[in-house]
Formats: structure tokens, sequence, C-alpha cells
């Protein structure tokens, strides 16, 4: 059994807040080196940017274990890397180089993976998690593991009706499931209110038994307290329900401009970056802002030489193709 | 092997899952009315009491999770067998069997093994409609990443079925509700398994070659008997699964015969037998004395009305005369 602190709240919040602030920045270089290679036209395909929402994927990812399991969203790449995997078989999928992830056949946020990791995959069409990670949580809890299965999706997935169907199995059968919405009140360019009615997905959550959480996206530790509460929930045969709020400063791709957003409410997401709120409080607690521009230029300097290191792995032959279909 | 008593293809089926969930704890079932119901074409029945509920999942209604529930723990470490109640249900949950089931281990390079089974009731039989009765065999032929195997009989149903659920691959296997109370002879030993890709000849012949799978094998070699009066000799040749499909019995066959008739239950266009039959012209060409002919269901939706059934797939007079008619090129 994995040990986890009935008291959730973090006693040293400084080192926490810390590593917290190194994820976010990490993630946060690699994807300025994603949208390089969008603009030099190295990566052809689509690419979601996180920006704005890496705090809710480091502060997670820092609650699970090493081999609990993982099914990230589209948009960003911290979970990724806050989860540990390599930077250089994610841009190895990037670049579509054989030391990618996928060994070549190449990958865009989605079907970068590392078993080992637990990180299990995505797919192309929303809403796939619900179900793969009650599978996953079914199979941990049938093999007397005690692996949670953690699942990433926006406002928009939520709606699916996978969202339901799997979310009233994992009551009846108190799967360790753990669900988070990275609610950024845009799927694509509609408003959550607009076509949901609503601008809270925690409600449906909480009607169907999970132990659901609400909580503000832009503050990483507010984000990993919750996450360790949803955890040790889940662990306990409680489904967990995240919802953070949070804000999608980027387009829904690289290059979409959003002509169908306000320009304030941009700036206001702007304003509250989750990078920039996270060095604040750091700094209040007496953290030297030069430390905190050397972890950011740290970050740079691995991302960068990730990215070189990708860049020296030889594109794959066409007959790549033909493996791996079937086992 | 000493001589058994002849158990039903339903039976057959049973025998399989009990068998392999004896084995490898890591196998379980999962379905609506699975459990404690024992199935609703009762071949589940018994393994609730033996199993428990943990490993014969009773669900709601619920395909999108069945289906992508068995995904997710294929991938987890288990070997899931779903069961939706009809094969048309299948195309409930279209994601997941499309895109998660056949494509999550290719996508992700070839690093993940999704060893499930899906159990789809197939077939015309009991007046109970369009989304009853379908049998979407070519659907799932035409996604890579999917096996599929096709029982014609019991011994078959259960070696097919074992072969299945240790592959590590996902398997849709088709069982045709006309055939649950057929009986044959079915070897006890638990061993016994019928491997994919190899097809067999259900009888022999020289002058017409007949591919059938499923439902149709029972009445290609009733065809078969009532041709033979006439002189007529054929072939029934029944590939059990269609990914892989086992051309080279095909070959052979009409090596003999040089008359080829692809017969199947599924509607006509664009159905399973087209890509038989394309591959016979392509491949079987210099064999052939006569143009391959493709005996199917009807181009319409099956009516709920158990009289209008028998004129929605191939019946026996009209496989008589199809292959007559063959027969004299």
């Amino acid at each position: 059994m994995t040990a986890v602190s009935s008291d959730t709240r973090v006693t040293d919040e400084r080192g926490m807040l810390l590593r917290l602030y190194r994820e976010i920045a990490r993630g946060r270089a690699l994807e300025d080196v994603v949208h390089q290679l969008v603009q030099e036209r190295s990566f052809r395909g689509f690419f979601h940017p996180g920006r704005g929402q890496e705090g809710v994927q480091a502060a997670v990812c820092a609650a699970l274990e090493r081999d609990d399991y993982l099914l990230y969203a589209h948009r960003g790449l911290t979970y990724l890397t806050a989860k540990g995997m390599d930077p250089v078989e994610i841009l190895g999928d990037f670049h579509g180089r054989v030391v990618g992830s996928t060994r070549g056949l190449g990958a865009g946020t989605v079907h970068c993976v590392d078993p080992e990791l637990g990180i299990m995959g995505q797919g192309g069409t929303l809403g796939s998690s619900f179900t793969l990670s009650a599978g996953l949580a079914m199979a941990s809890k049938s093999l007397g593991q005690t692996k949670v299965a953690c699942a990433f999706f926006g406002d928009g997935a939520s709606a699916r009706g996978t969202f339901l169907e799997a979310g009233v199995t994992a009551k009846a059968w108190g799967l360790p499931v753990v669900w988070v919405c990275e609610n950024n009140g845009w799927a694509v360019s509609a408003r959550v209110q607009d076509v949901q009615g609503t601008s809270d997905i925690a409600p449906r959550a909480r009607a169907l038994g999970f132990h659901t959480q609400v909580v503000d996206g832009q503050d990483a530790l507010a984000v990993y307290e919750a996450a360790r509460e949803a955890v040790t929930q889940a662990r306990n045969g409680v489904p967990a329900f995240i919802e953070a709020k949070t804000q999608r400063i980027d387009g829904h791709y690289t290059g979409d401009m959003q002509p169908y957003r306000d320009r304030d409410e941009v700036a206001a997401a702007k304003a509250r970056d989750p990078l920039d709120l996270a060095g604040a409080r750091l700094t209040e607690l007496g953290e030297d802002p030069a430390a905190l521009a050397q972890i950011r230029e740290e970050a740079r300097a691995e991302m960068t030489a990730a990215d070189a290191a990708a860049r020296q792995s030889p594109f794959p032959d066409g007959s790549r193709i033909h493996e791996g279909l079937w086992a | 092997m000493t001589e058994t008593k002849p158990i039903t293809y339903a039976w057959a089926i049973n025998h399989a899952i009990d068998e392999e969930m004896q084995r490898d704890p890591t196998v379980f079932l999962i379905g609506q009315d699975v459990g404690r119901m024992g199935g609703v074409f009762g071949l589940t029945r018994g393994l609730f009491d033996k199993y428990g509920a943990e490993r014969v999942r009773d669900v709601s209604i619920v395909e999108h999770l069945v289906v992508g529930g068995a995904v997710g723990a294929a991938i987890g470490g288990m070997r899931p067998i779903a069961e939706v109640q009809f094969a048309d249900f299948l195309l409930l949950a279209g994601d997941e069997s499309f895109h998660k089931m056949a494509k999550w281990r290719y996508m992700h390079g070839g690093r993940l093994t999704v060893p499930m089974v899906v159990r789809a009731p197939c077939g015309i039989q009991g007046g109970v409609g369009a989304e009853h009765s379908q049998s979407p065999e070519a659907h799932y032929w035409h996604t890579p990443g999917v096996k599929i195997a096709v029982p014609s009989n019991p011994a078959d149903a259960k070696g097919l079925l074992k072969s299945a659920i240790r592959d590590d691959n996902p398997v849709i296997y088709f069982e045709n509700r006309r055939l649950y109370r057929n009986k044959g002879v079915v070897d006890p030993d638990p061993e016994l398994l019928v491997p994919f890709g190899q097809g067999t000849v259900a009888r022999e012949g020289t002058d017409v070659t007949i591919v059938a799978w499923s439902a149709m094998v029972p009445a290609a070699l009733e065809a078969a008997e009532i041709l033979e009066r006439e002189q007529v000799s054929v072939e029934v040749v029944d590939p059990r699964t269609l990914v892989p499909f086992d051309m080279e019995t095909v070959a052979a066959s009409v090596r003999k015969t040089s008359r080829l008739l692809v017969l199947h239950e599924a509607s006509l266009t664009a159905g399973p037998g087209a890509e038989i039959a394309a591959r016979a012209a392509d491949e079987l060409f210099e064999l052939l004395d006569a143009p391959v002919k493709r005996l199917a269901g009807t181009d319409n939706p099956i009516p709920q009305n158990m009289a209008l059934e028998p004129f929605c797939y191939p019946q026996t007079d009209e496989i008589v005369s199809t292959v007559r008619d063959l027969a004299k090129w």
C-alpha cells in the first residue's frame, strides 16, 4: 500500500511550490520548442497549447506515484514531463523520428506513451479516457495493485456520454479513478456556458457519487492539495473528481488567433499565469527572483538540448508502417 | 480421448469461457446480464456462482464502458471477455471498438497490448428486427488491428474462443444465434485449441467450391447433399476466421473445382464476400472456369417480422440453384 498521509495540507510550502514551479517552467519551455517546430514546419499536425494550464497538470502529477496510471489530455505537455517522461522521446514524436516514444510512428501530444511510468497513451477522439481509465482502475483492483488511474480532460469532453457510462460504473464498483477536469471555459470556440447551460462541471460528478472538489487551477499549490486528497480517496475505493478552473491563454491550436474571444478576457487570463503566480508567491516566501530566473533558464536549456538530441535521431523507413499492428 | 456426448454450440462457448477463467485468473467477463442471469441466451450460466461478481461483471446499459473499459483493463494486464448482447450493439461502441480497441496498440508504437475478446451474438433469428439481427463482420474486416472469428459448429466455437482469449490481440468473436442449439461432439481436452487463420474443408467435392462461415456452413452442407443427388459435387470451405483469412485453403479447393461461390448472411453490397471474390479474381484467375459468384443477405434492413426473415438471407433452394448454374460453366 502506498503511504498517503491523511493530512493533505502541505507543510513545506516553499519546497513544494519550488518543485511545481520547476515543472511548470519545464512544460512551458518544452511547449515553446514545439511552437518553434510548428513555425519552421518541422512539425505538421495539430498542436493544442496548454499555456495557462500547466499548474494543474504539474500539481496533479506531483500527487501521483511513479506507477499510477495517467491518461493525459490533448492540451499542453506538462503532464508528460511532470510524470517523468523524457523530453527527447516527446520531441522525437513531434519530429517523427525513431527516438520518439512511438518509435518513429510520430505523435503530437496524443499517442506519446511510456508504460513504465504508467503513461498509457491518449486517443485523438476526446472522452475515451473515461472508459479507459475505468478499465485500468478495474485491472489495478483485480490484480491487487494500489495504482490509481488518473484521466485529464477538458470541459468540452466532460459532455461526452462516456462520462456517464464510465462514471456510474466507477461508482458502482468503487474504482480508483481520479478524473481531472481542466475547465478553461472554452470548447474550441464555444463558451461552456453557451453549449452546456452551465459553467460548472463538478455538479455532474457529485451527482454520480464521486468525491468532488473545485479548485483554482491557477494556484498550483491548491491543486496539489486537492490532488493529494483525490488520490487518497481513489486508493480507498472512492472515485474522485477535481474541477480545476483554469485559463487557456493561447488559441485552440498554434496559430489560432482567437477572433471569437474578447481581448480583455485573454489579457485577464494572461494576468493569472500560473508560472507568474507561483513565482510571486515564492518571492513572498523569500525566494530570490534570480533563483527563479535560473530555474526557467535551466528548463529552456534542457528543452533546447532535448530538441537537438531528438533531431540527431533518424527518421523511420517506410516499412515502419507495417510494424507493431499485431502483438 | 474417450467418446463424449454431443454438446450445443452455446454450451461449447460456456465451456471455453469456464476453462479459460479456471486456467487464467486475469480472464474476466463483462457485459449486461452476464452474471446473475447467466446471459440473455443462457451462455454464461453457472459462471457467476463459480467465479463471483469481480470476475463476472454485470453492468448497466453502457456499451461504451463495456468495450472501452475492456480496452483499459486489457492494457492494464487483464484479459477481458466483453459481451455485447447483440452484435448490432457493438456499433454503439464505435469509437471504443474501431478506434481504441483496434488502434490503441499501433497508435502507441506497438508498446501496449490489447488482449481482449468481444463476444458478439449475430444473425437473423426470432423476429427481433433491424437492430438485433445484423452480421457486421465486414465493418471490422475493414478495420486493421482486429481479428475476427466466425465459428460454424460447437467444436470450432470452443476451440476458437479459447484461442481468442489467449491471443494478445483484440478479437471479435461472432457467434450466430441460429447455431446456439446445434449439437456436435467436442473434445473435452482443455488444451485443444483451434488456431486462427486455418480454414477447414467441411465437405469434399470436385465441381464447385462454396466458401461459407458461421450459420451459412450448415446451409451449404444441406445444399451439397441435395446437389449430390444431381451428380454435382460440392466442396465446402469454412475459413473459421476472417482475420487472418486462409486464402490457401480456398485456392487449394478452387484448384480442384475451378468454380467459386462465396456465401454469407451479411448483406451483399460491400459485404465480406466482396473481399473474397476480389481476391479470388486477382489471385485465382488462371484457375477459374466461371465468374466468381456471391450469394448473400439482401440489401435491406431486417424487418421485425419472422415471416419475412427467410427472404433476407440465402436459403437452401437458392444455394442449390446458384451452384447448379455455376456447375454448367
